[in-house]
Parts: structure tokens; sequence; C-alpha cells
């Protein structure tokens, strides 16, 4: 067991591209980091120079205090686990799982324990005879995992490797793939273009777009203070809503109505010479029907009216669509994060708001209901950076503030 | 009208399928009902001989002509089959994982090769070999074969080698395992499909040449059975030895059924499935 650091880490193809620039990261002994971002965000890259399939070149890669740069995968002493399994066809369960340690040159019977040991953690042991091509898919995923875990690396390293699995599975194998993390206490680093699975899995979750770190840091944390822009759109499900808003007045001008600035905003406002166009930031959750909002919850907040364009019950709570008339947040991360979750092109005219209201309450489509929403809770970005301006000492404290 | 169109078809197919086996094997079957016959009713003119012998049979392997090179066919194809799969999987590994310099160059030279007639290198050959003392020798046809077999067995290979997940070498790597090992437990045995293959083709091709076989060797040292054929002469100098050649040719179309018998059972297919995904 080690700690991996990376120091200013970054790949440069031979076509021209920059894949990963400059990463800074201090991942320590037994932590389990999770990458994310979009596709072609420099995840997969960075988590192969960390295995040395990758050439680095730049910057240094430290395994245990030692720099591994220019050393092959088999002298880092670190075990993969791949997106598409990996196992080899032309070997059964046992002998995929035996193959490591075979390469150490161990003697039969320590192998036999060793595999069936692992094998028994992961449930593998009526299997052990099969080949790959008789086993499910989980099953598969279960045997990569074991022929990782045999030789008791210095650290895991995963690739996506629950994407091919059904949605049910997929939950099932994330609790499988957190508690033998935490029984072996091994360094792991996580590649996943799933938010949801960064969320869960990770005690500290890296943040990737265009081959540059945008955040480091606990999931909560993450959702809670999002640096920019790409962060906090990236994060959450279904995430936050964006709005364009104007300053004018002393106020900001939206399309959920005007908007106070606390003092505290206003002075960062002059002092970052801020622009007098924003993008407004408001997580589904902190919206929530107006008919349900006490008196003095209401004053921390704002209401407005919308209609309802559609409203999804999931039980515990509402997902409700509302349409708000005015201008759409527009930035480049922005269109970056729509482009990725596939729907560029399916924002109509006008701005659409998904909000999370309690499961009491009694909004239903086509009626235009009153909406209140958190004002401590609101993000402010600038939408020539993507810039958190809403951050103090790493913390957002909205708009009121101060 | 479904089941009409169905017959019709089937009918048609086969007609046709009888068709392209009946112009593919009569010439053999013909071969092989000569070699049969007696030299009287040899030119009878009849399908199925009228007199069953073995006497054609007696006769060639009677001679120490046919059994030597029937020895040396049989070594030099294995022999230069087995090199060239070798150097062939090799090649062809660089070719479908690696970006080397000068791939494209390797590709072209070696397609070059195959296109070169060879006619146009006999005579060229003829002189190197006999400079160098190769000539009549084993090694003397073995080099030539390996050289045209090269660019076919690196072409089969390279598709085979393709087709395997890349994914699988890495996790050989991260596993602790060389380049090389990765390569021979790993690749090697997922590509055994198009190795068999490849040695196949490469064995048929050094088996049937008759060309570098008569131009290269000039005594029973080196001459393969295709030549040694050709030598055949009669009991006397006024029989004709026709009964003697169809023997031997069928004789030697045994061992090339025996070979692709052997090897079509280990070219079991779906070897890969169950590697990665799906």
């Amino acid at each position: 067991m080690a700690d991996i650091v990376l120091d200013k880490v970054s790949k440069r193809f031979p076509d021209g591209t920059d894949a990963v620039r400059d990463v800074d990261l201090e991942i320590a002994d037994g932590e389990f980091v999770i990458l994310v971002g979009p596709s072609g965000c420099g995840k997969s890259t960075t988590l192969n120079m960390i295995a040395g399939l990758e050439d680095i070149s730049s910057g240094e890669l430290r395994i245990g205090g030692e720099r591994v740069n220019d050393k092959a995968p088999r002298d880092r002493d670190i075990a993969m686990v791949f997106q598409s399994y990996a196992l080899y066809p032309n070997m059964t369960v046992r002998e995929n799982m035996a193959f490591p340690l075979r390469l150490q040159k161990l003697d039969r019977e320590t192998i036999n324990s060793k595999v069936e040991e692992a094998a028994k953690v992961l449930e593998l042991t009526a299997l052990l005879d099969r080949r790959p091509a008789n086993l499910s898919g989980g099953q598969r995923q279960r045997v990569a995992m074991g022929r990782a875990i045999v030789r008791q690396p210095k650290a895991f390293l995963m690739d996506e490797p629950l994407s091919n699995l059904d949605a049910k599975l997929r939950v099932q194998m994330r609790t499988v793939v957190s508690r033998l993390q935490k029984q072996l206490g091994t360094t792991t680093v996580y590649v996943t273009h799933d938010q949801t699975e960064a969320m869960t899995l990770g005690d500290r979750v890296v943040i990737m777009r265009g081959g540059q770190v945008q955040q480091v840091g606990p999931p909560q944390e993450l959702y809670d203070h999002p640096r920019n822009l790409f962060v906090a759109g990236f994060i959450g499900s279904p995430s936050m809503n964006f709005l364009h808003a104007a300053v004018e007045e002393g106020a900001l001008r939206t399309a959920l109505g005007d908007v106070p600035i606390g003092d505290r905003l206003r002075r960062e406002l002059e002092a970052a010479d801020a622009p007098r166009e924003l993008i407004l930031g408001v997580r589904p959750e902190h919206f929530e029907d107006a008919e349900l909002v006490d008196a003095e919850t209401g004053r921390r907040g704002l209401e407005f009216e919308a209609p309802v364009e559609i409203v999804e019950s999931m039980g515990s709570d509402k997902y409700v669509y509302l349409t708000v008339e005015g201008e759409r947040a527009s930035a480049a991360e922005l269109e970056e994060l729509a482009a990725d979750a596939g729907a560029a092109d399916l924002t109509g005219g006008g701005a659409n708001l998904v909000t999370r209201l309690s499961a009491e309450s009694s909004v239903t489509e086509g009626e235009t209901r009153r909406v209140w929403f958190n004002l401590e809770k609101i993000h402010l970005f600038d939408p020539a950076n993507g810039r958190n301006l809403t951050l103090h000492e790493g913390r957002a404290a909205g708009a009121l503030a101060g | 009208m479904a089941v009409e169109t169905t017959t019709r078809a089937k009918l048609r197919w086969g007609l046709l399928d009888v068709i392209v086996v009946v112009f593919a094997l009569v010439p053999v079957l013909w071969i092989a009902s000569l070699s049969f016959k007696t030299p009287a009713t040899l030119t009878d003119g009849k399908f199925l001989p009228r007199e069953w012998t073995l006497e054609n049979y007696r006769t060639i392997f009677a001679t120490d002509q046919f059994v030597r090179a029937l020895v040396n066919s049989i070594g030099i194809a294995l022999i230069a089959t087995l090199i060239a799969v070798v150097l062939g999987a090799m090649a062809a590994y660089a070719i479908a994982r690696l970006d080397f310099p000068g791939k494209k160059l390797l590709v072209g030279v070696s397609l070059l090769i195959a296109m070169f007639p060879q006619v146009s290198l006999v005579s060229p050959l003829f002189e190197i070999e006999r400079q160098i003392g190769l000539f009549d020798t084993w090694p003397g046809l073995i080099l030539p074969y390996i050289t045209f077999a090269l660019p076919l067995a690196i072409y089969t290979l390279s598709a085979f080698f393709k087709q395997i997940p890349w994914d699988l070498e890495k996790a050989a790597k991260m596993d602790g395992a060389t380049q090389g090992q990765a390569f021979r437990r790993v690749i090697a045995p997922l590509a055994a499909p198009g190795l068999f293959t490849t040695a196949i083709l490469v064995f048929i091709f050094c088996w049937n040449d008759f060309l570098f076989a008569i131009t290269l060797t000039s005594t029973e040292r080196a001459r393969t059975v295709p030549v040694a054929l050709s030598f055949f002469t009669g009991a006397s100098q006024f029989e004709d030895p026709t009964g003697a050649i169809c023997a031997a040719a069928v004789v030697i179309t045994v061992p090339i059924i025996l070979f692709v018998l052997f090897f079509q059972r280990r070219i079991v297919s779906g070897l890969t499935s169950g590697a990665v995904k799906g």
C-alpha cells in the first residue's frame, strides 16, 4: 500500500493534443479517489499514466514516495480493473486470478490459497473452474476484481468498471466495490463518467474538464460549494438550474424576480470588477411549494409564480418542471455540459426549471403555481470564466450573506 | 408461395453445388481411378477400373526415388512452415499493435514480394545458391519458401491479431507480464486459430511448389515429390509410367488432407468470446 502523488503531470499526444495538463494530485495511503468528468476530459489518460500504460510527457509521478515515471507497469505493483474486464478467455476463472501470481513465480500452494481466499471474498468459489465465456456480466466483473485483489498490490486502478453492467447490478456492485475497498484499505483510483458513482463511492472526487482538474474535494463539498460553473453543473442529478441574472439597482434581476444582494456580495462584486451580467444557480431541492413553507422559513427565500409543465412523482418527492420567461443563461461550460448529456438541442425558448418539491405538494400539471426558493443556497457565477462568486473562504454563503 | 420459392431456391442451390463439386473433384477422382488400373486397361476410357490393382502403388514405394522425395517434401515443407509462421507471427503482431517507424514500408515490401513473379527470380536464385553452396540442399529450398510464404503469413496473422482486444494485453502487463510473456501466454493462445490457418496455407504452398524445386535441386538429396514425379520412368524405357504417376499423385495428396484435418480441429471459432463485454 502506498500513496500516489501526481506532480504537474501532463500528457501530450504525438499529434499535438494536450490530453492532460498540469495535474497536481496527492492521493493518501488507503484513500479512495474518483476521477470524474465528461468523455474526453483526460480522466482515463490520467489513470493510464498512473498505470504505466501511457508515457508521462512531463511532470512526475510518485508511488510510495518513489518516482515511477520510467518504470514498466509490472514494476509499479499496481492492479487495474478494465471497463471491458479483459479476462483471458483461454483460461478458467481460477487461472485468470492466478495469472498475476504465477508471473510472480509463487509456489503452487500459495497461489491456490490466495486465489481461494479472493474467490471467497467475491463469492466466486463456485465459478472457479468456469471459463469467462460462461459467466454473466456481473460475474465477469467480479472475476476482474478478483484478479486485481489477489496479489495485494500497492494500489487499485479502476477504469469505469461498472459501466457495462445494467442499472440494477451497477448499484449492487457499487456497494461491493465500496465494501471491498474499505475492507482491504488499499489506495484506489477510480475513473467514471457517472456522477452518482463519483458521489457515492469516493473519499474525494476529482472533477476534470479538458485535461485540467476543476476541483478536488469530498463529494459533499463539491456539491455544496462548487468552485465554478462546470463543477456546479456536473455534480448533482437532476443538475443545478442556471438562469440569467442582471445586476441592476442593488438587486439581481432574474426570471424568478428581483433577488436582493447582501452587503458582502455587493462588496465582492465591486472588488472583483464583476460583470453586470451573471448566472444564477439554484439546485432543484432548494425550491419548495410556497404553500408548504412556513412564515419563518419563507423570509429566507423568495417566491415566484410559474406555469407547471410536467410533474414526476418519485414517491419520496416530486420533480416539477416549470417554464419561466426570460433569457437563458449561456456560457461555454454550460454548452459543454449540455453536449455531454446529449441535450444540446433539446431546450426550447425561455428557461426550464427543474424543482424538487415535497411529496405532499398538491401541484398538478398545467396550473400556475407559487414556488419558493431558498436564497441562502443560491450560487452566482461569472459567465466569462465560470468562477463561483458566492464562495467565501471556500464556502458558498448565498446572495444574502453578510 | 413462400414454400415453393424456398424449394426452388434449394433446388437451384443444390444444382449449383453439385456442378461445383463435380467440376472440382472429377480430375482428382480420375487420377485416383487411373492409379488403380492395370497397364492394359489404362487407356480404356472407363471411369471405374475394370480390373483393380495395387501394382502401381507397389511400384512407387519399391523405388527409393519416390520414398526419398516424400521424406524431402515432408521435411522441407514442415520446417519452412514452422519458421514462416513463427517469424510471421512476430512481424504480424508488431504490425497489428505497434506504431513503429517504417511500418508502412515493411508492409509494402512484403506485399511487393508476394506480387513478384517467381519465374523471374528462379535464374538468379539458381546462380546464387550454386555460388554459396545451398544448391540441392534442404535449406536451399526452405529459404525461398519462407521468403514467399512470409507475406501471406503476415497478412493473415495481422488480421487475426487485430481482432484480439488490446485490453487483454494491457491487463497482462498490469498483471506483471513482460511484453514477451503477454504475447506468449495471452495473445498467442488466442491467435491459435489464425496460426493454424496460416500454417495450413503455408504448408500447402510449400508442398505444391514445383518451380523452385525443379530449379534448385538436381539429385535425390533435396528433390521434392512434385519434381520426382516428373522424373518418373516406367519399368523399361518403352513403358509408359502413367499408372505410377497417378499413384504417386494420390499419395502426395494424402499428407495435405491429413494436415488440414489435423489442424482444422484446432480452429475453434469464438475462442475469444468472454474476454470482453458482450
